[in-house]
């Protein structure tokens, strides 16, 4: 087998149009990796900057209210990632800006993808759009008469009467072919650790590790495939063409379709329905700066007895600084309801389009692509939730402040100093860990891994009605 | 009538290849299916309108019967006074809307990055919040939904490749070339009239899915949607006709020339495109709205803490006309006055600030539009886009009425806060009549 597998490169090598096109190729991916670790780089600038800028502002406050802060709040910028250089992801969709404020969770704002004219429909050249979509098309051109050409010249006929079996040459040749596209992965992760070298975690690592195993996987199954349909028709262009289709239908026909589809079968409020639904639910609620507010009221009698006295100027505390944070945990409340709907109706899409790897294995490719790249929209969600949390701190301190600093209730003129705005601690994004997440892309693993075993079987099976000539 | 000999044997070639019967099939089905997509955008959007249109009216009916029932506002707001300007402004609700273009059927364009109903306060800006796009699962917003320009940018040039791959490699592999020269009399004129009649083929069929498109939708309401459109189609459709025909006049073997046509495909539909974006992004990074926060936090804060005859100053600056008002000529030196009338200031601050990302974004879009000679992809895809009203600067046109939206509001309260009118039902039918929803 290691015998045909070397003859099949040696012969690659000979071709000076296989050479061609794989200088030609390994110069566009070098010049992708380069491009992305460019743009990461200064994208990353302009987010440290824009980061330190708006804190800055943050603790330079030197002195205001609590509440009155709350309202300034702040804002987070998402921060650039740097597997995001192998596959971006969702990361130029959706919005890098969001504000941080008391009373609201706000959403996310200002994408890449709506600051200029449309470009690209496939995204910036990262090495996953070459990966994803060129070298499964060079495997394919590899492959497609890689037995069809032995049977026409009578050399497979020769290579059985020499002691070959015909699944030994078969798979032989897939994996030769299999190998090239392998060669490529590991050209392109390789130059990829070197050049970000200093920054490699063991999460990174492990992220990278099954980036590889998906992609080996897929181009074992284009690999395979194409070398069946080369042994089955007797014509090389019949097995281009039938997997031209294939590549057609699994790259550009159906992730589209399916998901426009499950977006239909799944949906999601219209922003104005969300809006509306979280008003409604969020009246029912205390409202913090309406003191005659029934249920402030409420709040107001629960709290006086608390503490043994009849009116609010009696307090050790600042009421309105209490009332503040009850609007705020009923808020929470509602907020959790509405955008928790939200992202329990993104997982079901995701789950159902994730299905759709029984039927075309490049749906999973994708998933497992964006996923262990931390650049899909779970990932995003987890950034979204992190800064939530985030958000519930840092109002939650400031109307500790004002309850417990020293104020009264009524008393909205009173001011902190600058030390406590420097002792508000700054968002700190804390990347999601693969063993996390791993749970939610291992029906894209083991949907590639069935493929593999498909292919392999089909392989076997049509190698036993192998004709020789 | 050699030409229509060449057609009719094409006519049998075509027929007797199931190969190509099911991509034309898969072609049309796909255009359907992304022609049925671009309608139920529109359907959807057009009803989130209506929605928006009744909640405003709701809203407008619930505030004259405060007027009419001598309410000042809701029992549980007492702070609230409608005969006042500020609330009485606050209580009319004003929405800008995008309304889509029937020609959103054929391309949904750059439609799901913007929102497409704005509400318009006095502190509003064409970069708020709700200026993005509708909720949607960002992971399908990448992938991009298959409309019609989908199947028509990157669908149809390889529907062509499969009908045209085998043309004169396929004869030549069977050795019957020089027969066939012999019986047409001209190389050139055979391939011409076997891809013209894949052209006509294909122009009948897309004619044919635009018709049903225009059904979907009523593009014949519009004028010249429909013509413009299929011109631009066919246009598109002869691009790829001319590249093709020239691999095939100067290929040896189908296996070549289906490769060729393949790697065409690809530089233009993945590659230049994708360096371009990347460049552009490295050329031009993200804009994170530093300024804009500056503005909205910052700014706003030092412009509330200026004294009342900075504030007057300002704004007198702003509109003139303001010196006549009760307020300026009675010298009355109330803060509260200045405090509504801040909004106005800030409004010129946040303009300020949104010229220059508009002014960002415009380079990168040269830039892009630089690249158009050797990205034509790119340039189909925006020339739809700007026929289907679904381009950046169509957005860029609707955020500039929502600035004159804002100003217009800001100017009303100033004026009015200055001249201290009392609002009753007529005057804020007024206001609803001037400040009315924008479609």
């Amino acid at each position: 087998m290691f015998q045909i597998i070397k003859n099949e490169w040696q012969f690659l090598v000979r071709s000076r149009i296989f050479l061609g096109i794989s200088i030609a190729f390994i110069a566009i991916m070098l010049l992708s990796i380069f491009l992305g670790n460019y743009q990461t780089q200064k994208q990353e600038q302009t987010h440290q900057n824009a980061k330190n800028h708006v804190r800055q502002q943050w603790v330079s406050i030197d002195e205001m209210n609590p509440h009155s802060a709350a309202h300034y709040g702040t804002f987070i910028f998402k921060p650039t990632n740097l597997l995001s250089n192998l596959d971006e992801g969702v990361n130029s969709v959706t919005g890098n800006v969001l504000r941080v404020e008391g009373h609201v969770q706000n959403e996310i704002v200002h994408s890449e993808a709506s600051q200029m004219q449309a470009v690209s429909r496939f995204g910036k050249l990262k090495p996953s759009l070459l990966l994803q979509y060129i070298v499964p098309l060079l495997l394919v051109f590899l492959a497609f008469n890689t037995v069809s050409n032995e049977k026409q010249s009578g050399r497979l006929k020769l290579l059985v009467l020499q002691g070959a079996k015909p699944l030994q040459i078969i798979l032989s040749k897939t994996l030769a072919v299999w190998l090239y596209g392998v060669l490529l992965l590991i050209f392109i992760l390789f130059v990829y650790g070197i050049l970000n070298v200093q920054s490699l975690t063991t999460d990174i690592l492990a992220r990278t590790g099954l980036f590889f195993i998906s992609y080996c996987l897929y181009y074992f199954i284009i690999s395979g495939l194409t070398v069946f349909f080369s042994s089955r028709w007797q014509n090389a262009t019949l097995a281009l063409t039938s997997m031209l289709g294939i590549w057609i239908i699994w790259t550009i026909f159906l992730p589209n379709i399916l998901m426009s589809s499950v977006e239909k079968w799944h949906k999601l409020p219209s922003r104005n329905e969300f809006q509306t639904a979280m008003k409604e639910d969020r009246s029912k609620g205390l409202d913090g700066h309406n003191p005659t507010d029934k249920r402030s009221l409420a709040l107001k009698e629960k709290v006086l007895k608390e503490y043994g006295v009849d009116s609010v100027s009696q307090l050790p505390i600042n009421f309105d600084g209490m009332r503040m944070q009850a609007d705020e945990d009923y808020g929470n409340s509602v907020w959790d309801k509405h955008f928790g709907n939200n992202r329990s109706v993104l997982k079901k899409q995701k789950q159902s389009f994730q299905l759709g790897g029984i039927v075309n294995p490049f749906i999973s490719l994708q998933n497992t692509s964006m996923g262990f790249m931390a650049s899909d929209n779970l990932h995003h969600q987890e950034f979204l939730l992190q800064v939530e949390n985030y958000r519930r701190v840092f109002i939650k301190m400031l109307n500790d402040k004002q309850i417990y600093g020293g104020s009264k209730t009524g008393d909205w003129g009173w001011k902190i100093d600058n030390a406590f705005f420097k002792s508000v601690p700054d968002f700190d994004y804390k990347p999601t860990e693969i063993s996390a997440v791993i749970s939610n892309y291992i029906l894209d693993v083991v949907l590639l891994f069935l493929w593999t075993i498909l292919v392999v079987a089909l392989i076997v099976l049509g190698t036993k009605k192998l004709k020789m000539v | 009538m050699r030409s229509l000999t060449i057609f009719l044997y094409e006519w049998k070639h075509f027929t007797g290849s199931p190969f190509k019967i099911v991509a034309v099939l898969l072609f049309i089905i796909a255009s359907l299916y992304g022609l049925h997509n671009g309608a139920d955008l529109y359907e959807k959007q057009n009803a989130e309108i209506e929605r928006i249109n009744n909640e405003a009216k709701t809203k407008i009916e619930t505030t004259i019967s405060y007027f009419e029932n001598n309410q000042k506002g809701p029992e549980n707001r007492p702070w609230i006074d409608v005969t006042s300007t500020f609330w009485a402004l606050w209580h009319t609700p004003t929405y800008h809307l995008k309304k889509p273009s029937p020609a959103i059927v054929y391309n949904i364009g750059q439609t799901e990055q913007y929102g497409f109903y704005k509400v318009i306060g006095t502190s509003s800006s064409p970069y708020d919040a709700d200026m993005t796009k509708e909720i949607a699962n960002p992971e399908r917003i990448q992938s991009g939904t298959l409309d019609f320009s989908f199947v028509i940018l990157f669908l149809l040039p390889l529907l062509l490749l499969v009908l045209l791959y085998n043309i004169k490699g396929q004869e030549a592999e069977h050795g019957f070339l020089p027969l066939v020269f012999v019986q047409t009399g001209a190389k050139n004129w055979w391939i011409v009239s076997r891809t013209a009649f894949y052209a006509i083929l294909l122009l009948l069929v897309l004619f044919g899915l635009m018709l049903y498109g225009a059904m979907l939708t009523n593009v014949f309401d519009s004028a010249n949607i429909f013509g413009n459109i299929f011109l631009w189609i066919t246009l598109y459709l002869f691009f790829w006709i001319v590249i093709y025909f020239l691999i095939l006049k100067y290929g040896k073997n189908t296996v070549s020339n289906t490769l060729q046509m393949i790697g065409i495909w690809l530089l233009f539909a993945f590659i230049i495109p994708a360096t371009v974006q990347q460049w552009i992004t490295i050329e031009k990074p993200t804009n994170l709205m530093v300024d804009l926060i500056d503005v909205s936090r910052d700014t706003k804060s030092e412009i509330n803490a200026q004294s009342i005859d900075q504030i007057d100053a300002q704004l007198f600056e702003l509109y003139p006309n303001l010196k006549d008002t009760k307020v300026a000529k009675e010298n009355i030196r109330v803060s509260g006055i200045r405090g509504l009338s801040s909004d106005a200031l800030i409004n010129v601050e946040m303009k300020n600030a949104t010229q220059n990302i508009e002014e960002e974004n415009k380079l990168k879009n040269k830039l892009i539009s630089k690249t158009y000679w050797f990205n034509p992809i790119t340039y189909f895809q925006n020339k739809l886009n700007q026929l289907t009203n679904t381009h950046y600067n169509d957005y860029e046109t609707y955020r500039n009425t929502i600035q004159k939206s804002v100003d217009k509001r800001n100017k009303i309260l100033v004026f009015d806060v200055w001249n201290t009118i009392e609002v009753d039902k007529e005057k804020y039918l007024e206001y609803n009549a001037t400040l009315s929803n924008n479609e």
